[in-house]
């Protein structure tokens, strides 16, 4: 199914910025909000792992009801998650689309990765502290 | 030991009336902060000493090894970008700003990836604010758009706005309404007496609406607009020009959605049409603690508060192509000093790719998530707890924090001191 993806700080994602490596962020950032009809619809429930892709990427997160949400929209906080998927285009702003990307979710029995394995992906190599 | 009027260095809102207790090197209770407060002042996860990647491994290294490898990457580099600088006091940006100049660098903000389309629409049109002891004492109208204090700033409105009673706002919660204009349900919204609830990239649209009928244009406005009904529209507009005084606080939920710094130049404009009723100020909602104070530091030293590039020699500032995640994402930079902040977590994937190829130095107190990218991170005190400097809050007043004790860990000034004058040797 295809959504629209916003992403904007949560008081749970501020808490745990001076641990990025811990368990609670990773929760924090890496759960996606979604519409509980929606998620019928994908028939995912709370907790699910769901595979997000955009044009430029894909990361598997867990899912979150959010009757708040109108249909077809989901939220992420921002951070290494979200931002796996957003594109850097600025339109010549220097601030990238994180408010409007399109995505498409379907259910997978992947694991979220930790942060560091996360940034391996990008060339990175994981600091265990 | 009980200190008191501790200024809090996480959010815009630069609390100043909290109490904090030291024992040793350690908080070990904190009043009247937020959760975020209680986090920050609490949290005891520092990165103990310098470190540098080895290959796919990390050692532990010195201070003086890491900072002169870091001058060393910065001197070898032909466009270093140095990046960050909001979560450290204006002593410290004002060296990175000369570092900038020396090296021929580009210096950048998060300004760039938060209210940099707001500067640059202020730019344009220009600002009417106000400082945030106007809205307490006299605002009896405030618009929250595309923001969500309770999340992001969470004393802002305990503090200055819903729920606290002003020099003319003897009963605030009573007296004063609170609109809030968001795209999507927050534990702010519920608060408002009136949420507006508008479709993703509509802000545009509904504040284009909004002044023309505050221009006496109701007749014009469609039934709906971006999912707001021309009723709400309506309301909306008449609570605002009954207002004695308003105040409009926007978020990065404007900057950042479509339309960006064209969105910011709309509301500014909007606030100018109320102001032909009544007394209408606009203000952004700043992140980072120190944000602001960055953008005045840059200003005052480049003539330009973010972007800014050295290279020609001069400070030349082009947002869209002088921009960090631009010139990330160009692959542009051969070095990256990052300083006080995460871009690793908060740009997109291919700037974070750009910084794991590229020698990247970290100056952060915690593991991050740009850490896993780095070359080399150099562990620095906090700035409010075991360091103290200038920081601006969000409306531009500065504010000085403090240090609660004398911890083993050199602040950001020191550590830029240095790698500065290993540069300024080496340039002649």
């Amino acid at each position: 199914m295809k959504f629209l993806l916003n992403t904007g700080r949560t008081i749970r994602q501020g808490s745990f910025v001076e641990r990025k490596n811990s368990p609670s962020y990773q929760t924090a950032a890496a759960t996606i909000f979604m519409n509980p009809v929606d998620m019928l619809e994908i028939m995912v429930e709370e907790g699910d792992h769901v595979r997000v892709r955009s044009d430029v990427g894909e990361v598997v997160m867990q899912v979150s009801p959010d009757v708040g949400l109108p249909r077809w929209r989901v939220f992420v906080s921002l951070g290494p998650y979200s931002n796996h998927i957003v594109s850097a285009e600025t339109h010549g702003t220097g601030m990238p689309d994180f408010k409007v990307t399109p995505v498409s979710i379907e259910p997978t029995d992947d694991p979220v990765l930790p942060v560091g394995t996360l940034m391996g992906l990008c060339g990175g190599v994981p600091y265990e502290d | 030991m009980k200190i008191e009027d501790v200024v809090c260095s996480f959010c815009g809102c630069l609390c100043d009336d909290l109490v904090v207790e030291v024992e040793g090197t350690r908080v070990i209770s904190v009043e009247n902060g937020c959760t975020l407060a209680s986090e920050k002042f609490l949290g005891d996860h520092r990165l103990k000493t310098p470190i540098r990647r080895d290959g796919n491994s990390w050692t532990k290294i010195s201070y003086d090894e890491a900072i002169a490898e870091t001058a060393e990457i910065l001197l070898d580099a032909d466009r270093p970008l140095l990046y960050g600088w909001s979560g450290t006091f204006g002593e410290a940006q004002s060296v990175g700003v000369h570092l900038a100049e020396i090296l021929g660098a580009v210096i950048d903000n998060t300004s760039t990836v938060c209210h940099g389309p707001s500067i640059l629409a202020i730019q344009e049109v220009g600002h009417p604010g106000c400082t945030l002891g106007q809205v307490k004492n006299r605002a009896d109208v405030v618009v929250y758009w595309g923001a969500n204090p309770v999340d992001a700033h969470p004393r802002h409105m305990s503090r200055y706005t819903t729920y606290c009673d002003g020099f003319f706002r003897k009963d605030a919660f009573k007296d004063r309404k609170v609109i809030v204009v968001d795209v999507r349900d927050t534990e702010s919204s519920i608060l408002a007496d009136e949420f507006v609830k508008v479709n993703p990239g509509g802000d545009y649209a509904v504040l284009s609406a909004l002044r023309a009928i505050v221009r006496g244009k109701r007749g014009i406005i469609p039934p709906e607009v971006e999912g707001v009904s021309r009723e709400q529209l309506f309301r909306v507009a008449d609570i605002c020009m009954s207002a004695k005084f308003g105040a409009v606080f926007f978020g990065v939920g404007l900057t950042m959605a479509p339309g960006k710094n064209k969105n910011i130049r709309n509301a500014i404009e909007f606030t100018e049409e109320l102001s032909r009723h009544t007394k209408f100020t606009i203000s952004p909602m700043r992140g980072h603690w120190n944000v602001y104070g960055s953008n005045e530091v840059f200003t005052w030293i480049s003539g330009y508060p973010y972007a800014v590039d050295f290279a020609r020699g001069i400070a030349f500032y082009n947002p869209g192509e002088t921009t960090s995640v631009d010139i990330l994402k160009r692959g542009e930079c051969d070095a990256c000093l990052v300083v006080a902040s995460d871009p690793g977590a908060h740009f997109p994937k291919e700037c974070a790719e750009h910084l794991a190829r590229i020698p990247t130095v970290q100056i952060d107190p915690h593991v991050n998530v740009t850490t896993h990218l780095s070359r080399i991170q150099i562990p620095v005190a906090v700035a409010g707890i075991d360091a103290e400097g200038t920081a601006y809050r969000m409306d531009g007043v500065p504010i000085r924090t403090r240090k609660l004790f004398q911890g083993q860990y050199p602040d950001d000034f020191e550590v830029l001191e240095k790698i500065y004058a290993i540069v300024k040797e080496a340039k002649g």
